[in-house]
């Protein structure tokens, strides 16, 4: 037996493409028409000879980054490969039977069993509520399968959330008004004639973002979320800082610099698990006034802290020193995970001695309300 | 050569060779059907694994010519697609003063294509004769408003000039995008390119791209290098090694005089292939003689 694709389970290269498409559409990949029309002229002009240029040529009409390819490959395998005639039967299906087919296609396709049905999902419309549903879920309650999963959406939502902000600072960029003196001079070699008008001119500027995130006791779950956050978002600010405190600070700039963060933000975590929980907040606090806030706070820098507000120490020292903070930047915004429960009053001591100063309180336990920071986060 | 002239992606591998590129039958493949389908193609890979030069390499192949227009940040329309000459604009309206001209025929006079100054992808697409290849490298530096004017571009061939009109590419220029993956590229251009990831070239075909580029490079020394380029590229530095970096160590090891791979001559040429302190730092820590020996493991 050959090994070139059987097409020939349909009457015509242009049903077997279709029925290739739909399953792929099915799988979850972005195909329509255009892909299908692209596949049959490439297939005319004599790929369908033979497999692997088939193959290649598919791959590039199909797919549109390296993570489609791997769907594409068991889509191509499963479709247009013939194991040997076991599994033709199977296959072998006609127009009417297509709808079955793009079902039980995206399964078989996965071959990972039915725990991973929710995560396949996602990849079409009908997964919305699978998104939905995350997107509401607190992240100390994410685990397992549904962790990767949260991780991938929120990827693809703070990217998304990262172009907004970006295309925000944009139409910010309106001109000043326009500089009689500057025109005159620069129109001169064009006989004087104001052609080109200049400008004064009104930048705006991007924020400064320091982060500070407790990462004691159950926190560092979320500041770790919003370290992923944070990185994601870098490009849109002038420099982003971030420190770690528990006892004492830790100053973490440096990795989340690197391009190796996923592995640099395990090891982290491993070593946060090993100190000590209670919280310092007001000595933290103070340390960085001390060593870093003169530097790094002027007028465009926005203050993010995250922490449950369970202060160890006096709270008057935390108010002081929050009050410090406040006096130097642009805004302070205070995210308490715990805020996310409907019950909760910022009764702890330290959370009500730092309450007045702040300009956001706000919760940050799930990936929505990690979104709804965006209002706080564009241009000055 | 006319692209329409291929029969089969093997003719392109044999060209590309020639040239002084190794093109693997997949990349052969997605040119044959660059030539066949006229669609747009987007390389994507990391930096320094030979994106841009398979465009410069196709236009030699074809004899045609190669129009680059090089994407930044910042980069618009009259940078990329035409400007007016308005210094000349404004010579002809003085001219004409005196002249018994109607202000309209003025007017047609100095929006004529005179006066139009063409830019990469106006010029790509009013080429008469032979189609030209037309590189718009790393796109993903450029804003998402030039992804989205590339669309017209891209899909119809064919571009919008307010004061012109629309114009048709009289021949489809052959379009390849390259991108380092900065950032995501929208999800409408790509559905409108063929689309390629350009991965790092394992052991074998490393070797022949050295030695196409530096064809009296000792074999000996050849194997060394790749093995321990290799080797860097799994220890994630922060800047990975790409090809381009390979031969120009190759280059510079042979400036040198070096025969071969010892810590020494490794020391002395280390800055031709890692070129990031804390990468030179990382590595000097593992020290120097136990990475060859583990890259010849």
């Amino acid at each position: 037996m050959t090994p070139t694709p059987h097409y020939t389970h349909h009457d015509n290269i242009s049903d077997a493409m279709l029925a290739f498409v739909q399953l792929a559409r099915g799988a979850g990949l972005q195909v329509g028409i255009e892909e299908m029309l692209s596949g049959k002229r490439a297939a005319l002009e004599g790929m369908i000879l033979q497999p692997d240029l088939f193959y290649y040529s598919l791959k590039a009409i199909f797919c549109t980054n390296e993570e489609e390819v791997q769907i594409f490959n068991s889509l191509y395998y499963m479709f247009w490969q013939d194991n040997n005639g076991r599994a033709k039967e199977e296959r072998k299906f006609e127009p009417k039977a297509r709808q079955k087919k793009k079902n039980t296609g995206s399964l078989m396709m996965l071959g990972r069993g039915e725990q991973l049905e929710g995560e396949e999902e996602s990849h079409n419309t009908s997964g919305a509520n699978a998104m939905e549903r995350l997107q509401e879920t607190d992240f100390s309650r994410v685990e397992g399968i549904d962790a990767t999963f949260l991780e991938e959406i929120a990827e693809k939502l703070l990217r998304q959330m990262s172009q907004r902000l970006r295309r925000k600072m944009k139409s910010n960029k309106r001109k000043g008004a326009v500089d009689v003196r500057k025109t005159i001079r620069h129109n001169i070699n064009k006989g004087g004639e104001p052609i080109v008008l200049l400008h004064k001119s009104k930048q705006p500027r991007k924020q400064r973002l320091i982060l500070l995130l407790d990462v004691s006791g159950s926190m560092d779950k979320y500041s770790f979320f919003l370290l992923r956050f944070v990185c994601i978002l870098q490009a849109n600010f002038e420099f982003v800082e971030a420190f770690l405190f528990s006892t004492k600070l830790v100053r973490i700039t440096e990795t989340i610099n690197s391009p190796h963060l996923k592995e640099n933000l395990s090891r982290l975590r491993k070593q946060a698990d090993n100190w000590s929980s209670g919280t310092k907040i007001g000595a933290c606090l103070g340390e960085f006034n001390e060593l870093y806030a003169k530097r790094l706070l002027n007028g465009s820098s926005t203050v993010i802290i995250l922490s449950d507000g369970l202060e160890t120490g006096e709270p008057e020292h935390l108010a002081k020193e929050v009050k410090q903070i406040r006096l130097r930047t642009r805004q302070l915004i205070w995210l308490n995970p715990l805020k996310g429960n409907p019950n909760y009053k910022p009764i702890q001591r330290g959370m009500e001695a730092a309450l007045p100063e702040l300009d956001v309180f706000q919760s940050a336990h799930n990936l929505r309300s990690l979104l709804d920071l965006e209002k706080y986060l564009g241009a000055v | 050569m006319n692209p329409a002239s291929f029969s089969h992606p093997s003719e392109i591998i044999r060209q590309f060779d020639d040239q002084g590129y190794v093109a693997d039958l997949e990349l052969a493949t997605i040119l044959f059907l660059l030539f066949k389908l006229e669609k747009p193609l987007l390389l994507e890979g990391n930096p320094g694994v030979g994106k841009t030069e398979v465009a410069q390499i196709l236009a030699k192949m074809l004899d045609t010519e190669l129009i680059r227009l090089q994407c930044y940040e910042g980069l618009d329309v009259n940078a990329a697609v035409y400007e007016w000459n308005y210094q000349k604009q404004l010579l002809s309206i003085k001219i004409q003063e005196q002249s018994e001209l109607s202000i309209e025929q003025k007017e047609n006079h100095i929006f004529g294509e005179d006066f139009l100054l063409q830019r990469p992808l106006l010029k790509a697409i009013t080429s008469t004769e032979k189609a030209p290849v037309l590189l718009i490298d790393e796109i993903d530096r450029a804003d998402e408003e030039f992804e989205a004017f590339l669309l017209e571009l891209l899909s119809a061939f064919q571009i919008s000039i307010p004061e012109l009109g629309t114009i048709q590419a009289k021949v489809k220029p052959l379009v390849i995008l390259t991108s380092n993956r900065t950032r995501e590229l929208s999800d409408a251009l790509k559905r409108r390119c063929l689309y390629h990831w350009v991965s790092y070239p394992d052991m074998e075909k490393e070797k022949r791209i050295l030695r196409k580029h530096i064809p009296h490079l000792q074999e000996g020394l050849a194997d060394q290098m790749v093995r321990l380029v290799q080797l860097l590229r799994d220890m994630k530095l922060n800047k990975q090694p790409g090809i381009a970096e390979t031969i120009d160590w190759a280059k510079g090891l042979m400036a040198l005089g070096y025969q071969q791979l010892n810590a020494e001559s490794i020391e002395a040429s280390l800055g031709a292939v890692v070129k990031s302190q804390t990468d030179i730092e990382h590595i000097r820590q593992q020290g120097l003689d136990n990475l060859i020996q583990r890259s010849q493991a």
